[in-house]
């Protein structure tokens, strides 16, 4: 963070980042929290995995981040008989030019949305790992960029887990975060009940952000300034996940920047060059949740994601921010 | 920012707590070793126990359960025999302590046992410490009291963890957890990740202060004598050890002189008047048989050395040398029961009473037991070495040779008539113009004896029949100070002259570091005396003076003091050793006083030092820049600013490069106060922003921060009157 920034190229960045908000706002009601993270996310280039029930809107929030762009979208349902061809795309035989030419899957796109993720087999959840990483598919040696700006956006149900295939943690820790959409409330739902129609293409966005305005706010994300105290925070949160007992491993040193890439971001959607405490501890369960296991396995994947919560709620409490 | 820093688990606790502990028990037990005891093969055993123990922490579990319904039982029948046995109870109880040292190492202890070890351990220490007063107790008890306190500390640490349930008993026979995970290696990687050298470093400073300060209480408080208030010495018998005793055979002080280690320190209250080359003489020999001198009889009786008495002090009642130096002599243990004195004094000072006998005829003092400790004593106004030794029985005995016997006469030789007449021959060769007095006869015959022998510290002895000493003279070897000192007194005997070998040491070292004489028993000496009628006195003859004194080379160059001058690293410990003798084992009043005296001089000296050095300095300054510029002056002025600069710039860079605590850095002060501000402001929308930019945004970016902080402070004082003003409106 040697560059400091310049503050309209932060003014910009935040108005363009707030007329996504207002855009997805306009079609998920009262879910300013999630569509906040999900911004976080984009901004800091990193990959989503919602989880929640079906019908809360998951894939609906996917759609809106869409059309709010310019971006390439494309959709993969996962299933138990997809293969990695499937997602990354498969070189075919051109007979009038009498050599493999590559078919791109539907990975190459700006933002992808792998639906039900953990439906297909693991040969094929490990196909998105090279690409979630360098955004890059190697196929017959070959090496092929997907888009960019580069987003996977993945979901899954965490109750229904027959016929699943979890995460294997390498891929868990690939996702920049992990969100969880919930009930909308009560107003909102009933609002929802007034106006929503059937059908994704029913969502009436127009895009309000262009595919290079979005590039350009992950090139700004790295140059937000981060104070050493807060690195020091950083740096304290993921060692406490570390010599907790409860945990069975405590964050990887990715787990660390990753809570930094995101914490810059945020400081970004708020139109801050620099970085606040609070930007770290609020993002510290969305960015860190899903790289942490109980040393005590339990049977209940939601009574595990809650008990890791209040673990890392406990860690927080008992760390002072930098005053 | 607090940050949990790594922690030792409780098995590494526990390991740590026994290393503490064993180290503890082998240092206790080391202390028996120069202890003048009779434990050694015992002490042997607990150290190799307890050492074994120490690395094998599972190796107690091994001893079997009826070893240990067995062992106090047994512990206690052994002291018990042990007593009756030897009648002596401190030994005993050593030799118990010893025990139940081992015991405790060789089983798995509880927290009651560990401090039953510290216990056990500072009874040896003090023991030690009391009966021997060597420096290596001040050291000993340095450590052995960081120990204790590290050990207390761990017991501390591991119960506050196990929440004061842990058992009060180890079980027997069954290996702890923590011993059977035991790694060494582990537990030192762990010492060092877990040690913060800031946190040694305040426990180090703190350690030396307890020290420091007990050393001025030490120094404060009134005197009183250790020993004498714990009794302990008394619980020991002595045991004579190598060194001088009332009689030699050839080789005996050769063997002494082999070894380099110290015999006696000597202060001197005017180190101006040293001698040049001191004899000191410890013990007279007159009486020569079978091969070898010895004290005789009459020598050692009333009439000799006199009746025994018990006193603190000898008063010879102003026969010493007028304004002669004091002298203070630190004898080490084993040396002699006879105390090293140049000559005649007018009172010797001990530190508390003795028993001893003197004889100020033969100038000798003789305690009765060999001390087990060093002995101080001043001597005051002592004849500094002299060549003559008057001897009042003595003379009167010659005024009437022919009614006293020849052996009180000193000239009987017990050799046969054939050696008679062997040494006859050599004494007509050697001096032949008999009866021309002492100082001739000497002359001559210690010419004759270099002229025919060289001295060597290996010398041969020819074989044959009749007495050693008169083959030798007869023969042309080489031979040591006895032979040369007792071939001079049988020559001396057969011309009718009485004499006698003294021996003692010859020489020293002066020990620049500590100011005072250093003789090491390799300065160990034989020499003759032989009586000089016209002097009415015993005139020394050291036939090695010639080449025993060109080995010493002068040194009259800066104090003025006399003998050789040594700056080796010896004399650089020996000074520490000198200096624990005078401040510490012999600090009386008088030291206290002087010390004092000191220590005041000392802090004058350096206030009137400082003064000096300001107004120097200041002078320095102001000549610097009042008075004319010229080139010389101007590049004084720029190599005084770069050295200024240069010594900044080091103190910086060190400061980067020396090690700070983890995750400690230079924080900005602008950056303090902003946090400051924004913990107690809840001010407008963009003065929270501007403190948050001062706190933890680029500092390229910062708005100016006075004038935030004083917005801050506006707002922070409307809100205090705000409530105020609506309580007086209400």
């Amino acid at each position: 963070m040697s560059e400091f920034l310049q503050a309209e190229r932060v003014a910009e960045a935040k108005a363009a980042l707030g007329r996504l908000r207002t855009n997805m706002s306009r079609a998920i009601l009262g879910k300013e929290d999630v569509i906040e993270q999900l911004l976080v996310c984009l901004a800091a280039g990193g990959h989503l995995l919602i989880e929640d029930l079906p019908g809360v809107g998951k894939t609906t929030l996917s759609y809106a981040l869409a059309r709010s762009t310019d971006c390439a979208f494309s959709r993969i349902q996962f299933t138990s008989d997809l293969l990695p061809s499937d997602v990354t795309g498969v070189a075919i035989y051109d007979e009038a030019r009498k050599e493999f030419v590559f078919k791109p899957g539907p990975v190459f796109a700006n933002i992808v949305l792998a639906d039900e993720i953990n439906r297909a087999p693991p040969k094929t959840q490990s196909a998105l790992l090279e690409v979630m990483d360098r955004a890059r598919v190697t196929v017959d040696g070959e090496s092929h960029a997907v888009g960019t700006p580069f987003m996977v956006f993945a979901t899954q149900n965490p109750v229904d887990y027959e016929g699943t295939f979890p995460l294997p943690e390498s891929q868990m820790d690939r996702f920049l975060m992990r969100l969880r959409m919930g009930y909308p409330q009560h107003a909102d739902e009933i609002e929802i009940l007034r106006t929503a129609r059937s059908g994704y293409d029913a969502l009436s966005l127009s895009p309000v952000v262009t595919r290079a305005e979005v590039s350009a706010i992950q090139a700004l994300v790295p140059q937000v300034f981060v104070e050493d105290s807060i690195l020091e925070f950083i740096l304290s949160i993921v060692a406490a996940t570390r010599t907790e007992t409860e945990f069975r491993a405590g964050a990887s040193v990715r787990g660390g920047l990753a809570l930094r890439t995101a914490a810059q971001a945020r400081a970004l959607v708020n139109g801050r060059d620099f970085v606040l405490p609070d930007d770290v501890t609020e993002l510290v369960p969305s960015v860190l949740a899903h790289r942490l296991a109980l040393a005590r396995q339990s049977g209940d994947a939601l009574e595990e994601r809650r008990s890791v919560g209040a673990h890392l709620k406990r860690i927080l409490a008992a760390l002072p921010p930098p005053a | 920012m607090e940050s949990r820093p790594p922690q030792l688990s409780l098995d590494e606790l526990h390991l740590l707590r026994w290393l503490t502990g064993g180290s503890l028990m082998l240092l206790a037990i080391a202390t028996v070793f120069y202890l003048d005891i009779d434990a050694g093969v015992m002490a042997i055993l607990a150290a190799a126990g307890v050492a074994a123990g120490l690395v094998w922490p599972t190796l107690p579990a091994r001893v079997p359960v009826w070893a240990h319904r067995l062992a106090f039982p047994a512990i206690a029948a052994f002291f018990a025999i042990d007593l009756w046995h030897s009648g002596q109870l401190l030994p005993a109880i050593v030799r118990l302590d010893l025990l139940l040292m081992l015991y405790l190492g060789l089983s798995h202890r509880a927290r009651r046992d560990d401090l039953q070890l510290v216990v056990l351990g500072l009874f040896l220490i003090v023991v030690a410490g009391v009966l021997t007063v060597s420096l290596l107790f001040a050291l000993q008890i340095l450590v052995f009291t960081a120990c204790a306190l590290g050990l207390l500390m761990v017991v501390t640490i591991i119960s506050s963890t196990e929440g004061g349930n842990s058992p009060k008993l180890a079980v027997r026979g069954v290996v702890p957890p923590w011993a059977a995970r035991a790694d060494w290696r582990h537990l030192f990687v762990r010492l060092r990740e877990v040690s913060d050298w800031r946190l040694l470093a305040s426990a180090v400073l703190l350690f030396l202060g307890v020290v420091a300060v007990s050393g001025l209480l030490f120094m404060a408080i009134p005197r009183f004598q250790l020993e004498n208030s714990l009794f302990l010495e008394r619980f020991v018998t002595k045991k004579a050890m190598t060194g001088f005793s009332d009689s030699i055979k050839f080789g005996d002080i050769t063997e002494i002189s082999q070894d380099d280690g110290v015999a006696f320190d000597a202060d001197l209250s005017d180190p101006t008047r040293a001698p040049l080359l001191p004899y000191w003489r410890m013990v007279v020999l007159d009486e020569y048989h079978d091969g070898g001198f010895k004290m005789s009889a009459y020598l050692k009786g009333k009439a000799g050395l006199g009746g025994e008495r018990t006193a603190a002090n000898i008063l010879t009642g102003g026969h010493g040398t007028f304004g002669a130096p004091t002298w203070t002599i630190y004898l080490e243990a084993g040396v002699s029961r006879y105390l090293p004195l140049l000559g005649p004094f007018d009172a010797l000072r001990f530190r508390e009473a003795q028993n001893f006998r003197f004889s100020y005829d033969l100038g000798m003092v003789s305690l009765r037991d060999e001390p087990a400790a060093m002995t101080a004593y001043r001597v005051d106004a002592m004849a500094p070495d002299t060549p003559l030794m008057k001897d009042r029985a003595f003379s009167l005995l010659r005024r009437n040779p022919a009614r006293v016997r020849p052996d009180k006469l000193q000239t009987q030789l017990e050799v046969s008539s054939a050696d008679a007449a062997a040494l006859r021959a050599m004494a007509a060769e050697a001096a032949p113009r008999a009866g021309a007095g002492a100082s001739a006869f000497v002359e001559q015959a210690d010419a004759w004896l270099r002229r025919r022998h060289a001295y060597s510290l290996a010398p041969r002895i020819p074989p044959g029949a009749g007495d050693p000493l008169v083959r030798w003279m007869a023969s042309r070897e080489s031979g040591h100070c006895e032979l040369f000192a007792g071939a001079l007194v049988l020559l001396a005997r057969t011309s009718g002259y009485s004499a006698h070998v003294v021996t003692g040491f010859r020489g020293g070292t002066w020990n620049a570091y500590s100011g005072n004489y250093t003789i090491r028993n390799s300065d160990a000496h034989a020499w003759a005396e032989i009586w000089d009628e016209t002097a009415q006195a015993w005139r020394r003859v050291d036939p090695l003076a010639g080449p025993g004194a060109s080995a010493v080379t002068q040194d009259t160059s800066g104090a003025g003091f006399a003998g050789v001058t040594d700056r080796s690293w010896s004399a650089r410990i020996n000074s520490i050793r000198v200096f624990w003798y005078r401040r510490i084992v012999n600090f009386d009043q008088q030291s206290q006083v002087e010390t004092f005296k000191a220590a005041k001089a000392a802090t004058e000296n350096s206030g009137r030092w400082l003064q000096n050095l300001f107004a120097q300095v200041g002078l320095g300054v102001r000549s610097l820049f009042s008075g004319p510029w010229n080139t010389a002056r101007l590049l004084r002025v720029v190599a005084v600013a770069a050295a200024l600069v240069a010594v900044g710039w080091l103190a910086l860079a060190l400061r980067r490069v020396l090690p700070g605590r983890r995750g400690a850095r230079r924080f900005d002060p602008v950056r303090r106060e902003a946090g400051r501000w924004l913990a107690r402001v809840e001010g407008p929308k963009d003065l929270v922003g501007d403190l948050q930019r001062l706190r933890y945004g680029p500092a390229a970016t910062w708005p100016r921060p006075r004038e935030v902080f004083s917005r801050a402070r506006q707002a922070s004082s409307v809100r205090r009157r705000r409530p105020a003003s609506s309580r007086s409106t209400s």
